[in-house]
């Protein structure tokens, strides 16, 4: 704060570092303002009247909130037990669970797909009315698997932060393990909580790869904003793929600013 | 009353080692140790918090070695508070009879009796975030104290305070004890702490308890030499003290003490051992200490010496070698010592 580069002595080392900085920055503003001013806002408004971008937006919103209630119901538990376990086989856990995060989503779809669709455990699972290849169940399946390292890794850092004496104390006032758990834990997780609904909620939105693999790009059933945007780019439906563009990169910004707020982003990796 | 049977636990960095206690209802119970004598440990472990690999602990008759935290009714007060920093302090204190099913007006009843006794009911509304740590502290107390446990467990209570705030809680202590009788187990490093508050004491030291007693008979007879150097530093009695014409004067077991603290009754005195001259001869100066006794110990340091001269009560001098050698100090040796009245700390 003291002597930062707001007050340069001028060498000529900081101001190259520094040029690098503010290019790197006009370049990332260069490309959302791109998308952003390549249609008029008379042409947005009219493609977000179009039935297509309100079935997208629907499904994105809807699979998006399923698929990030999961990664925290199952994100959650698993975060506790690693952050204050102390078990033999602990860090090969923490490694497998940490493994979808270096994985191309392509290829994490073609497992789903190889898993859900052409093996005993996924037909049985049809059968219970359970598919998830070429369904909009098959989205959330896709966002989940991608997502939940992102809940897992931020829920166990932040398990991680909070000293356990005070759930020692808990437990001599009368609480169990797991009154402990949702009267002190959770409510001292708040923030962290938050960040990784957030970061996990927007990722699953974004979501594209792993999703086209095992949902399908399918017009009107399988088409979140993504595949919107990929489909009307393919064939030229410029104006609608511009709008679903325009609503992600603002879904981006706003999740960026309240994960920012809570905290979080230094506990993603 | 509670039995601590041949306790072993090890954590690994920090480790009990077939430890046994045995804390009478109502007692006063200090343990002393160095940092990593397995104090904090053995509190947890006694709280419930770890199951120990071997050994029973016996709570006024009931085995509790098998039982969680919530069944045991022990309290648990840890030097960083450990206030739920969501809560208010009203409902940190009430926090713990959640569990209980009792009517809410008794429970607003006892929340305001705490209150008042720890002097805190102005803060109920406020978040500890805000508050100073002897304020915390004083809710940390409130909530251990609302269950009625029957042990309450101080984990060096008053280490992260200011001096005067841990005069005025440690007094706060005393009082909270003889008003409830609780029996309390309370960890520190501080001998002070251990002399005014405990009625027994033990210390410890690597996972084991070294000696167990009443503090001014471990202070006074330590049985080791880890002990006698973890305690012996100080020159630390009880006594009677009077004040006339603004100077305290102090009877220690026959031995008059003056100090320029004003301050009668019984007391507790302390004089630094380097704080004491010692001499051949009866010196002529201003220092209003001076006392004839034999020496009863040397114990060779390297660089300093420890010469115990009893006069009446055994005082530790610390002397350097190049003295020690030039007086021809030996065992059993007439010597004078001699010490300021500025250097006698008394305290109550």
């Amino acid at each position: 704060m003291l002597h930062g580069f707001s007050k340069p002595r001028g060498t000529r080392f900081r101001v190259i570092t520094l040029g690098f900085g503010v290019a790197l920055a006009i370049f990332i503003i260069s490309v959302l303002i791109g998308v952003i001013t390549h249609t008029t806002p008379l042409a947005f408004v009219h493609s977000l009247a179009s039935k297509e971008i309100h079935f997208a937006i629907g499904l994105s919103l809807v699979t998006s909130v399923i698929s990030t209630i999961w990664c925290i119901v199952v994100a959650v538990p698993a975060a506790y037990s690693l952050a204050r376990g102390n078990f033999r086989g602990k860090s090969l856990l923490n490694a497998i669970l940490d493994m979808p995060l270096a994985l191309p989503p392509l290829v994490a779809g073609v497992g789903l797909l190889i898993l859900f669709g052409t093996t005993a455990f996924g037909s049985e699972l049809a059968k219970v009315g359970l598919a998830f290849v070429f369904t909009p169940k098959g989205i959330v399946l896709a966002q989940f698997f991608v997502n939940v390292p992102f809940m897992f890794r931020i829920m166990r850092s932040t398990f991680q932060g909070i000293n356990p004496r005070y759930e020692y104390v808990a437990q001599t006032l009368g609480c169990t393990e797991a009154q402990t758990f949702w009267r002190v834990t959770m409510p001292m997780s708040k923030n962290g909580l938050m960040a990784g609904s957030i970061i996990t909620w927007c990722r699953g939105i974004g979501e594209f790869g792993a999703a086209l693999m095992v949902a399908g790009a399918t017009r009107m059933k399988t088409e979140t904003l993504p595949i919107l945007l990929y489909l009307n780019m393919s064939c030229g439906e410029l104006p609608l793929a511009i709008a679903a563009a325009t609503i992600l990169i603002i879904i981006s910004l706003v999740s960026l600013f309240i994960f920012e707020k809570f905290g979080g982003a230094a506990r993603v990796f | 009353m509670i039995k601590i049977e041949h306790i072993s636990k090890d954590l690994g960095e920090f480790f009990l080692k077939d430890v046994s206690l045995d804390i009478n209802d109502g007692e006063y119970f200090m343990l002393l140790g160095p940092t990593g004598a397995g104090k904090t440990i053995l509190l947890e472990t006694i709280a419930g918090i770890y199951h120990p690999d071997k050994g029973r602990i016996i709570l006024n008759g009931r085995d509790i070695t098998n039982l969680p935290p919530r069944g045991r009714n022990i309290g648990m007060v840890y030097q960083d508070y450990m206030l739920f920093p969501y809560l208010t302090v009203e409902k940190n204190i009430r926090f713990g009879l959640r569990s209980k099913k009792i009517a809410e007006a008794e429970v607003s009843r006892r929340v305001d009796e705490l209150a008042s006794l720890l002097g805190i009911s102005h803060l109920l509304h406020r978040y500890s975030g805000t508050m100073s740590g002897g304020e915390q502290q004083r809710v940390a107390i409130a909530r251990a104290l609302i269950m009625e446990p029957e042990i309450l467990l101080l984990d060096e209570p008053l280490s992260a305070l200011d001096n005067e705030t841990r005069g005025r809680l440690r007094e706060e202590l005393r009082k909270i004890h003889s008003l409830t009788q609780t029996t309390m187990i309370h960890v520190t490093h501080s001998f002070d702490e251990a002399f005014m508050l405990g009625n027994q004491m033990a210390i410890m030291n690597q996972g084991g308890v070294v000696q167990v007693g009443e503090p001014s008979e471990v202070f006074r007879k330590p049985n080791s030499r880890f002990a006698a150097d973890f305690l012996g530093v100080t020159n630390l009695f009880r006594g009677e003290a009077t004040i006339e014409n603004g100077i305290s004067y102090i009877s220690v077991n026959g031995v008059k003490m003056v100090s320029s603290i004003p301050k009668s009754g019984p007391v507790y005195v302390s004089i630094r051992p380097e704080d004491i001259l010692v001499s051949l001869k009866p010196i002529d100066s201003s220092a209003r200490n001076s006392f004839a006794g034999n020496i009863e110990g040397i114990a060779d340091n390297g660089v300093v010496i420890k010469v115990t001269v009893n006069v009446g009560v055994p005082f530790i001098v610390v002397i350097t070698r190049r003295s020690f050698d030039d007086l021809h100090l030996e065992n059993g040796m007439l010597v004078y010592i001699t010490f300021k009245a500025s250097a006698v700390h008394i305290f109550s």
